[in-house]
C-alpha cells in the first residue's frame, strides 16, 4: 500500500477552481468517512485551504487506478465538470511525502516560508486522527512532517522575517524603540495599508493611538476600531509633542509635513527617535525631513524593498531546506535514492 | 619563580578575552544573528580569572593593587569588564560585548608589555586607603566612559543601517537606538559622578614639597577630560542630537584610550 497525493494548489489552479473544489471544515469527516466506507482509502487526511485542496490517501489499490477514483470522487464532490488535466497533481510515494514535508516548511506556499499552513496541516491531521481515520502510515509521516517543520524553522533562516509592509515597519519600530507599548502613534489618513501597521502597532501593545482624517466620521471609525482616540485633521500637530511614531496614508497633493514644519513641531518635542511611515503615493513627507537628527523616516518603497530582501534571504534558505528533507525522507525510506526528489514541485512535475 | 602568580592568571584572563573577541568578530560578520552567548560567555571567564589575578595581587601586597602602569592598566580592563557584564547580564544589551571583547584583548595585552610592573615607590605605602580609592573610583569611571563609548559606537553603526535601509538592521539582535542611547546616557552620567569623586579624592592626596596640582599632566588632562564630559552631558540636555552625543562619547573615550598611558608617564606622581 502506498501513500498517494492527489491534489491542487495555488501553483497548479487559479483561485475561481480552488474556490469550486475547496472542502468545508465541516464536511471534512463526512469526506473522510466515504473514502473508507467506498474502500478508496484504508487512511486518510484532507488538507483544503484557500490555497491547496489535498487528499493524502493509503489505499490498496493500483496507484493509477487509485488516482482516476480518486479525481472522480473530487469532481463528484462539487460537482465540477470542467477538464482538471493540468490542474491536479497525482503523486505516489515516496513523492508524495516529500510533497507533504515541503509543505509543512512553508516551502510550497505562497508567501515562502509563512508558518500558517503548518496550523492548517496539524489541524486537518487532527481532524482525521480524532475520527479515527489515519493509521501507522499516515500517523508516521504526518508526525515526522511537524518535527521536520520544526527543525527546518529552528535551524534555517526560511521562516525568519516579514515580508509585508505592515509587518516591516512594526519591526523597523522595535528597532528603534525600546518599548512599543510607551510609543504615541498617530495615523494620519484612514488608508488601507496605514489601517495595517496602526493594527500591527496595536497587536505589538502600542495604546496611546491617535487617528486623524480629513472626513471625522471615517477618524473616528477607525479610531474606534483600533482602539484610539480621534483627532481633527487641523489639529493633530497639537498632539505632536507627545508622539513617536506617525503613519501617514492620506490621500493629498502636497506633502502633508514638510521640513520647515517639522523643524517647527520638534522644537517643542523633546530630544527622542521619531519614526515616520509614509505609505502615501504621493508622498505625504517630504523626503528631506530623513536628514534631520533622530528623524527616521520610511516610504512605502523603502518598506517593500526591506520585505523583498526578507524574501531573497528565504530564497537563499531553499537549497538547505530540500536538502534537510531529502535526508528525513531518507531515513523514511532506507536504501532508497532520494537525490532525484530534490527541488520537485507540483507545477514542474505531474504523475 | 613562583608558579602560577597573579601575573599567569591575568595573562590567561587576556587569552581568554581574545578567545571572545574572535567569538565577537565572528558573529559581527553573521550580521549579528544570534545571541552573543559565547562571547558573553568568555567574557565572564576571563573576568573571573581577570578577579583572582588582582585578588591574589592584593592579599600578597595587602593593598588595592593599582599603583604602576601595569596595574593599573589591569585594573582599567577589570572595570570595562565589570560594568560590561552588569550591563550584558540583560540580553537586550548582551550584543556590546561585541565591541567590549577586542578592548579588553588589547587593553590587557597592553599591559602585559614588560616593564611596566615596577614596585610601587613610598607615597603609596604611606597613603594606601585614599590613593587607593582615588585610582578605583577614576579607574572604573573610566571603565563606564568606555561602555557609554561602546555603546555610541554600536548606536551609530545601528542608526546607519537604519538610514541606509539596510536589512541586517532588522535581522540582528541588538539593541535598539532607544534603549542604546539611554545606556550611554546613563554610564556617561555614573563615570562622570565617579570621576568627580576621583578628581576630589586625588586633590585629598599630600603633595609631594615643591609639587602644583596646576602643573601636573596628568591632573591637567583629567580635569579638561572632566569639562569636555561635563560639556557633553550637558550639551545632550540642551538638545545635542543623539548622533553626535555618540560621537563624543566614542570620540572622548578613544582620546582617553590614546592619551592615558603618555600622561601618566609625564606626570611626576602618576608615573610608577
Amino acid at each position: 500500500m502506498s501513500i498517494l497525493l492527489l491534489g491542487l494548489s495555488h501553483r497548479t489552479a487559479p483561485v475561481s477552481v480552488r474556490e469550486r473544489l475547496a472542502i468545508q471544515e465541516a464536511r471534512v469527516p463526512a469526506v473522510l468517512q466515504t473514502l473508507r466506507v467506498t474502500g478508496l482509502a484504508e487512511e486518510a487526511v484532507v488538507l483544503s485551504t484557500c490555497n491547496r485542496v489535498e487528499i493524502y490517501a493509503v489505499s490498496s489499490l493500483p496507484a493509477q487506478r487509485a488516482f482516476a477514483e480518486l479525481e472522480e470522487f473530487l469532481v463528484r464532490c462539487h460537482d465540477y465538470r470542467e477538464p482538471l488535466t493540468d490542474t491536479l497533481y497525482r503523486l505516489a510515494e515516496p513523492d508524495s511525502v516529500v510533497h507533504l514535508f515541503r509543505v509543512a516548511c512553508g516551502l510550497d506556499s505562497m508567501v515562502l516560508g509563512e508558518t500558517e499552513i503548518l496550523g492548517q496541516l496539524k489541524k486537518a491531521y487532527g481532524q482525521a486522527l480524532e475520527g479515527g481515520f489515519t493509521g501507522s502510515r499516515l500517523n508516521k509521516v504526518f508526525q515526522r512532517a511537524f518535527n521536520v517543520a520544526k527543525h527546518i524553522r529552528s535551524t534555517t533562516g526560511i521562516q525568519r522575517g516579514n515580508v509585508s509592509v505592515a509587518s516591516v515597519a512594526v519591526e523597523l519600530a522595535g528597532t528603534i524603540f525600546t518599548r512599543l507599548e510607551d510609543c504615541g502613534v498617530l495615523v494620519i489618513g484612514a488608508g488601507d495599508t496605514g489601517e495595517k501597521v496602526a493594527r500591527a502597532l496595536v497587536s505589538r501593545g502600542v495604546s496611546r493611538l491617535l487617528v486623524t482624517n480629513r472626513s471625522t466620521e471615517r477618524a473616528e471609525a477607525l479610531a474606534a476600531a483600533l482602539g484610539g482616540r480621534p483627532v481633527r485633521f487641523e489639529q493633530w500637530a497639537r498632539e505632536f509633542d507627545r508622539l513617536d511614531i506617525v503613519i501617514s496614508s492620506v490621500a493629498a497633493p502636497d506633502y502633508v509635513l514638510d521640513r520647515a514644519r517639522l523643524e517647527s513641531l520638534l522644537r517643542n518635542r523633546p530630544a527622542a527617535p521619531l519614526l515616520l511611515v509614509d505609505i502615501a503615493v504621493p508622498r505625504n513627507i517630504d523626503p528631506a525631513v530623513n536628514t534631520l537628527p533622530d528623524v527616521y523616516l520610511y516610504n512605502v518603497d523603502d518598506l517593500q524593498g526591506l520585505a523583498n530582501r526578507y524574501l531573497a534571504r528565504r530564497q537563499e534558505d531553499v537549497a538547505r531546506c530540500e536538502a534537510i528533507i531529502r535526508e528525513q525522507v531518507g531515513r523514511l525510506y532506507p536504501g532508497r535514492q532520494v537525490s532525484a526528489w530534490a527541488g520537485w514541485h507540483p507545477a514542474a512535475s505531474h504523475a | 619563580m613562583n608558579w602560577p602568580t597573579d601575573k599567569h592568571a591575568f595573562a590567561l584572563a587576556v587569552v581568554v578575552y581574545g578567545a571572545a573577541a574572535v567569538a565577537s568578530m565572528r558573529l559581527w560578520r553573521r550580521g549579528f544573528e544570534r545571541d552573543d552567548r559565547v562571547g558573553c560567555g568568555l567574557v565572564a571567564l576571563g573576568f573571573g580569572l581577570h578577579t583572582l589575578a588582582l585578588l591574589a595581587r592584593g592579599l600578597s601586597l595587602q593593598r588595592c593593587p593599582v599603583t604602576n602602569i601595569y596595574e593599573v592598566t589591569s585594573f582599567l580592563a577589570w572595570s570595562l569588564a565589570l560594568v560590561y557584564l552588569l550591563a550584558g547580564w540583560r540580553r537586550s544589551t548582551r550584543g556590546l560585548g561585541v565591541l567590549a571583547a577586542p578592548i579588553l584583548c588589547l587593553v590587557g595585552a597592553a599591559a602585559l608589555t614588560p616593564g611596566l610592573d615596577r614596585p610601587a615607590g613610598l607615597a603609596v605605602e604611606t597613603h594606601r586607603t585614599l590613593l587607593s580609592l582615588h585610582v578605583t573610583v577614576t579607574l572604573l569611571a573610566y571603565g563606564l566612559f568606555g561602555l557609554a563609548a561602546l555603546a555610541g559606537a554600536m548606536f551609530l553603526v545601528r542608526e546607519r543601517d537604519l538610514r541606509l535601509g539596510r536589512l541586517r538592521v532588522l535581522l540582528a539582535r541588538l539593541p535598539p537606538l532607544q534603549r542604546l542611547e539611554n545606556a550611554m546616557r546613563r554610564m556617561m552620567q555614573a563615570g562622570f559622578v565617579l570621576l568627580t569623586m576621583g578628581l576630589v579624592l586625588g586633590g585629598l592626596l599630600p603633595r609631594p614639597a615643591g609639587a602644583s596640582l596646576s602643573r601636573d599632566p596628568k591632573v591637567l588632562w583629567a580635569v579638561g577630560l572632566w569639562l569636555l564630559y561635563a560639556a557633553l552631558l550637558a550639551g545632550r540636555r540642551c538638545g545635542l542630537s543623539t548622533r553626535r552625543f555618540a560621537w563624543g562619547a566614542a570620540g572622548l573615550f578613544g582620546y582617553t584610550l590614546l592619551t592615558f598611558w603618555a600622561t601618566s608617564l609625564a606626570s611626576p606622581w602618576h608615573r610608577p
